[in-house]
């Protein structure tokens, strides 16, 4: 809208869906209902796009709108150009295409791992500008508010005739983005995997969506959250036992997210195991919002769990998710119903603690997985991993964690985070200063790009101990409560002998042998699974991995 | 709520992968009448390493062990895959070579020594390259000669796999054992890859590569002899029912013309896949024992 009009008494207040009718009247040729000529794709977008526009462009950690996006590679950028993009993940290289060809100049998005090297030369070469780095729920929080959208390019498993959606198992992020679309006069566009006579169940109704298309192969998705129970070592096995009797027994767990990694894998695979030992199971590690991990099986089939959430599917998993449907959540179909937005607002508000393996730390428990030359971005472990202050429910664990009395003070969150003193190849994980505040100020970003601040984490954990941070008083005790931790890292070299030991005694740091974990007990043996094959066999054959977690 | 689910048997199995090479040799012998030769104390390292940046070990990741299986005397010689991918060098060559000699030696002096070879590896040690090439050769010669006397058995449980020169000598052994999980093939997939490109193969197809080089595959083909469970216990069996058969009546390397026309029998004219050359190998005609 032109600066004219403002200034002019307003004629009109239905330019959006205007517009909207005027582009989709452009392509009615090649429309048969909703439903859309596949080679007709690339000048679909060419009609229904304009540059300068804003386009959501579905993309996540997991599955991609890869169908929609090639086709948007390969428009005319003297037709199109300028386009604002939004995209959870820039996954994809194509997505980088579209900024080197000139058919996008502006991105918002929340994660860039795949693609965090080129995103930095681009950044650097003025090739492409950052609006702003977001956690997931934020960015779809804008979509309702400043970054409201012109199109959206989504993708679903199946459509029918009149355009009603199955996003299936991996539903993810569909939904919030269709409505955020739908409801403001942006036009829908979905690519499928196959069009049917009748779906299994509706999850986005087709009033809500303009364009339908079936896609040249299935949309891409990746088995994000598996973890081959082969790699996990000794360390991650101590760090898991710590946790599970350090924090989780200590405090009462019941609910959780647990971040992606081998650390979480490890605890998962010890509840069977190491946790029945102790008899903790129904007192701890009952309800998850998490995606459905395969680690998980074991702890699923012997009792632990009673619900999980999952912000997406899983790649091998449908068969096991769909025979469990008191655990997950499903649909009529039998299918997990997934929703990240709201699975996301569930790991925030409704469980006692967030989980997760970090890369690098400073000694204010600021945390960080970019890397010098990598914009990697967040995704949504900062949503899971801070403290919410619109939380008034209480459970026991998140009274545990209130030190003061005054009735006037909440309870808190655990934000736990877990960290090996030295990353591989032997660079200290606990550093004076984290990458990221170079790296953020190279890209001339107002903040550093700091995934979990110091100032929410409750627990740290290490192969040496964990730092009860959330009982330390001032920021002077806090330091040497990591510093205990921090092993033989410039960190931890600054713990003083005395102040470790006076640490202990208050219990704000404890060691191993502290919290009754053995360390020479802390072997593979321990672990439920043992293999991907281990797996397989505890679901009864009902998970079926991916090719690429396969060795037989 | 559920009612509460016992832990299922096979995970409180003794898994035989998740062993290193000294305990999976220890596990196959009958309770205490083992003992290791030549072992870490007595330091034989390779010399050839430490000049290369690379910190030796002080069994140069081949361990040797003596005593008797089902009664019998047995030696079994064991590759550690996790030291330098298993690989063979100048004095983990000699080791195995000098203990199949040995065997030999005690073979022909009446005391029939049978030799299992635990392969995890894959081949020649590239920084030891000519002194590496040479130990094959005189390892294979070594089991040649022993073979005649006593059993040699291979076992290849994964997950490194058996690879390179010493899948030549998983091939002139008396009998092969291999894990579901284990691989054996002469040219390793990323090998394969590198020098015929990736359409020719693709090492990241794990699918693919299990397909043709995986346990069920090569047990199915006949290239390899049982196929056993992740299982310790099993393994240990299998090793004792093949040194209780002693022998074979004739060795696979013997039976040139049998392959020779299994090869010229395959129709080139269109790609082959993994299932149907098992399936026609597998057939009782062309089965080799």
């Amino acid at each position: 809208m032109s600066d004219q009009t403002l200034t002019q008494k307003r004629t009109s207040w239905t330019t959006r869906r205007d517009e909207k009718q005027r582009r989709l009247e452009s392509v009615k040729p090649w429309m048969r209902g909703p439903i859309l000529a596949q080679n007709k794709m690339v000048e679909t977008l060419e009609a229904v796009i304009q540059s300068g526009d804003r386009i959501v462009m579905e993309g996540d950690n997991q599955k991609q709108a890869d169908f929609l996006s090639r086709s948007l590679a390969e428009v005319d950028p003297k037709k199109i150009h300028d386009l604002h993009l939004i995209i959870s993940s820039i996954s994809r290289p194509e997505h980088l295409t579209l900024f080197e060809l000139g058919i996008a100049k502006k991105v918002d998005f929340s994660f860039a791992g795949p693609q965090s090297l080129r995103v930095a030369q681009l950044l650097e070469d003025g090739v492409l500008e950052i609006g702003a780095i977001h956690t997931y729920v934020e960015l779809y929080a804008r979509l309702l508010v400043d970054l409201i959208p012109n199109v959206v390019l989504v993708c679903a498993e199946q459509a029918d005739q009149e355009g009603n959606l199955f996003t299936g198992p991996n539903t993810e992020d569909t939904p919030v983005i269709v409505e955020a679309a739908a409801f403001h006069d942006a036009i829908v566009i979905v690519q499928v995997n196959q069009i049917v006579d009748t779906l299994p169940r509706v999850d986005i109704p087709g009033s809500w969506v303009d364009i339908v298309v079936e896609a040249d192969k299935p949309y891409a998705v990746e088995p994000l959250f598996t973890r081959d129970p082969r790699h996990i070592g000794d360390l991650q096995i101590l760090t898991g036992m710590m946790v599970i009797r350090g924090i989780y027994e200590k405090h009462l767990v019941q609910s959780l997210n647990h971040g992606i990694g081998f650390d979480t894998a490890a605890i998962e695979l010890l509840l069977p195991t190491y946790g029945e030992s102790l008899g903790l199971r129904g007192k701890i590690c009952r309800h998850f919002a998490l995606n459905p991990h395969p680690t998980l099986i074991p702890a699923i089939e012997s009792g632990w769990v009673q619900s999980v959430h999952s912000f997406g599917s899983e790649v091998g998993m449908d068969e096991y998710i769909r025979a469990r449907p008191d655990i997950f959540f499903t649909g009529r179909d039998g299918s997990l119903r997934s929703n990240r937005i709201l699975c996301q607002l569930a790991g925030q508000y409704a469980v006692d603690a967030f989980i997760g393996a970090t890369l690098q730390m400073d000694g204010d428990a600021n945390s960080s997985t970019v890397t010098t030359g990598r914009l990697a971005g967040f995704g949504g472990a900062p949503n899971m991993g801070h403290d919410p202050h619109g939380r008034r429910h209480s459970s026991p664990a998140w009274l545990d964690l209130k030190t003061n009395a005054d009735p006037t003070l909440p309870g808190r969150k655990l934000v736990v985070q877990t960290i090996e003193t030295f990353a591989k190849g032997g660079e200290p994980a606990f550093v004076e200063t984290l990458d990221a505040v170079e790296v953020g100020k190279k890209a001339g970003m107002p903040i550093a790009p700091i995934m979990i601040y110091g100032q929410d984490v409750s627990h740290v954990v290490t192969e040496e101990g964990i730092a009860y941070l959330y009982k330390t008083e001032g920021v002077e005790e806090r330091r040497r409560a990591l510093a205990a931790v921090a092993g033989i890292s410039p960190v931890g070299l600054k713990a003083k002998a005395n102040d470790t030991a006076e640490l202990r005694r208050r219990g704000i740091v404890a060691f191993p042998e502290d919290i009754g974990v053995q360390r020479l007990q802390a072997k593979r043996s321990l672990l439920a699974a043992r293999s991907m094959e281990d797996l397989v066999a505890w679901s009864g054959g009902l998970y079926q991995p991916p090719a690429k977690f396969r060795s037989w | 709520m559920n009612a509460p689910t016992l832990i299922p048997d096979f995970v409180n199995r003794k898994s035989f992968i998740e062993l290193d090479a000294r305990a999976r040799a220890q596990s196959l012998f009958d309770e205490g009448t083992s003992k290791e030769l030549v072992g870490p104390f007595d330091r034989i390292e390779s010399p050839w390493l430490a000049k290369q940046g690379i910190a030796p070990q002080s069994d140069d990741g081949c361990i040797v062990i003596k005593g008797k299986i089902g009664g019998s005397p047995v030696v079994a010689i064991a590759f550690e895959g996790a030291f330098q991918g298993g690989s063979v060098g100048e004095v983990s060559g000699a080791k195995m070579t000098a203990a199949l000699d040995l065997a030999t030696k005690d073979s022909e002096a009446g005391k029939p020594t049978a030799a299992v070879l635990l392969l995890e590896t894959g081949g020649v040690r590239l920084q030891e390259a000519n002194l590496g090439l040479a130990a094959v050769a005189e390892i294979i010669s070594s089991a040649l000669a022993l073979r005649q006397h006593a059993p040699v058995i291979t076992i290849v449980a994964g997950t490194v796999g058996c690879f390179g020169g010493m899948s030549l000598v998983a091939g002139v052994s008396s009998y092969t054992i291999m894990t579901r999980e284990a691989r054996l093939g002469l040219n390793g997939p990323e090998v394969i890859e590198q020098e015929s490109g990736i359409n020719e193969f693709d090492a990241s197809d794990r699918a693919l590569i299990w397909a043709i080089h995986g346990g069920e595959q090569r047990v199915g083909m006949g290239l390899a002899d049982s196929l056993v469970e992740d299982d310790a216990d099993k393994v240990a069996a299998a090793v004792r029912a093949c040194v209780h058969k002693g022998v074979p009546e004739k060795h696979r390397t013997e039976q040139v013309e049998l392959y020779r026309a299994r090869i010229a029998a395959i129709d080139t004219s269109s790609q082959i896949d993994p299932a149907t050359l098992r399936q026609q190998w597998a057939s009782p005609k062309g089965g080799v024992r």
